[in-house]
């Protein structure tokens, strides 16, 4: 895997599983392996990075949560017990360094009056077609907060299922179906424009 | 009349709540089956569903440019591993303090050091040229003190540490100070590099004749 790359979605069996490779390179951080852990860092890293940049939208600090995540898992590898998945143990140390970060910032996360606001409309030069819908996705998404914007991104890429989620959150389920249902509500509004495209 | 129903019994709620998952194929097969039996007989979650699944389709495809690297991670570890070797009990690196308090104590703390190294050269320049065998290496001075700032990142100050050829031979101490070895003949120009970098607040030599 090069760095700088664009994470994809694992095609075929569900990207979230613990695969016997991630489990055997784990295995070999815990007996401090450097290159085990290179080659869990490598694993990890695509999608990590994909998970914290939709969370913080902010390039230099993913790399610092991401590196502090994976500094946890090289650090503190006795820890995991093996209650729960390793991909779950791990996306729950990035979003907790993720929610951290994000308090430490003395900013606003979220325009919650976003949706009052005019919209800043189309230029005669704005893309077209799926280019355009992908734009104007990301965009919708960015307008959520960072909790709705976890539980979509968790779902839809991750493919993670309701439970792990929570475990992730440290939140009851109900509070993950709840979020998601109000995340999909204002994609949708924010979207109304590009829906009809795609039905 | 008046009999709430947990939103579980609610098959149109629960139909809702669930959909995600339905298309993600992340639902337990009971609760598979109850959402399927509801969309048989519902339109309305028909309709909803479909247009669920584009959304689904959407953002699992959207491309999210990575551009982290490893290097950052390797650094790291390598200054954790240098740390522990030369600090016996690692403490945070960033603590919130005033740059004002600081310059008091960094003051008197270079003229202490500088005593203190005036007095260890002192002591040990004539010291027997030999080593018992098992001695344990001779303790290193520092000649020069350098504070960062509180939200410098381990990756900077290695990278500092690095780029000057400097080695940390002590810190952080009470003032976060951190006291390095720097060649001599490079000294002049290495304080001058850290003194205009953007994670320093200062960066001084250590000793005697610097001092007065």
């Amino acid at each position: 895997m090069s760095d700088g790359s664009v994470a994809h979605r694992q095609t075929g069996e569900n990207a979230s599983v613990a695969t016997p490779e991630d489990l055997r390179l784990f295995a070999g951080v815990c007996a401090r392996e450097r290159d085990a852990f290179e080659a869990l860092y490598r694993l990890y890293h695509p999608r990590l990075a994909r998970f914290l940049l939709n969370l913080l939208h902010r390039p230099p600090l993913v790399e610092e949560v991401l590196n502090d995540t994976l500094f946890v898992v090289w650090e503190r590898s006795d820890t995991f017990r093996g209650a729960s998945k390793l991909s779950t143990w791990i996306f729950a140390i990035a979003y907790r360094k993720a929610m951290k970060a994000l308090r430490r910032l003395d900013e606003a996360i979220e325009d919650r009056d976003a949706e009052l606001r005019p919209s800043d409309g189309d230029t005669p030069d704005a893309p077209f077609g799926r280019q355009r819908t992908q734009e104007a996705l990301m965009a919708a998404i960015g307008k959520l907060s960072a909790d709705h914007r976890t539980v979509v991104d968790l779902t839809y890429f991750h493919e993670m299922g309701y439970r792990e989620i929570a475990t992730i959150m440290d939140c009851p389920v109900d509070t993950v179906k709840t979020r998601m249902f109000h995340a999909r509500r204002h994609l949708r509004r924010l979207m109304d424009g590009e829906l009809a495209d795609w039905l | 009349m008046g009999r709430i129903l947990p939103f579980t019994n609610d098959p149109h709620r629960e139909t809702r709540d669930l959909m995600p998952w339905l298309i993600t194929g992340r639902l337990e097969p009971e609760e598979q089956a109850r959402v399927e039996t509801h969309l048989a007989a519902c339109e309305e979650c028909s309709r909803e569903l479909a247009a669920e699944r584009a959304l689904a389709s959407e953002v699992a495809e959207l491309p999210i440019a990575t551009g982290i690297g490893w290097a950052a991670m390797r650094d790291r570890l390598d200054n954790a591993a240098q740390q522990a070797s030369f600090v016996p009990a690692p403490q945070p690196l960033r603590r919130r303090f005033t740059i004002r308090r600081i310059g008091t104590l960094i003051a008197a703390q270079a003229a202490l050091l500088a005593a203190a190294v005036t007095v260890t050269l002192r002591a040990e320049a004539p010291m027997a040229p030999y080593h018992a065998l098992g001695s344990a290496p001779a303790a290193v001075g520092g000649n020069a003190i350098v504070v960062f700032r509180p939200d410098a990142r381990e990756s900077d100050i290695s990278r500092l540490l690095k780029n000057n050829d400097a080695r940390l031979v002590d810190g952080p101490t009470a003032a976060n100070a951190y006291v390095l070895r720097i060649p001599v003949s490079e000294r002049a120009h290495a304080l001058d590099r850290l003194r205009g970098d953007a994670v320093v607040v200062l960066a001084e030599p250590l000793d005697a004749a610097a001092l007065k």
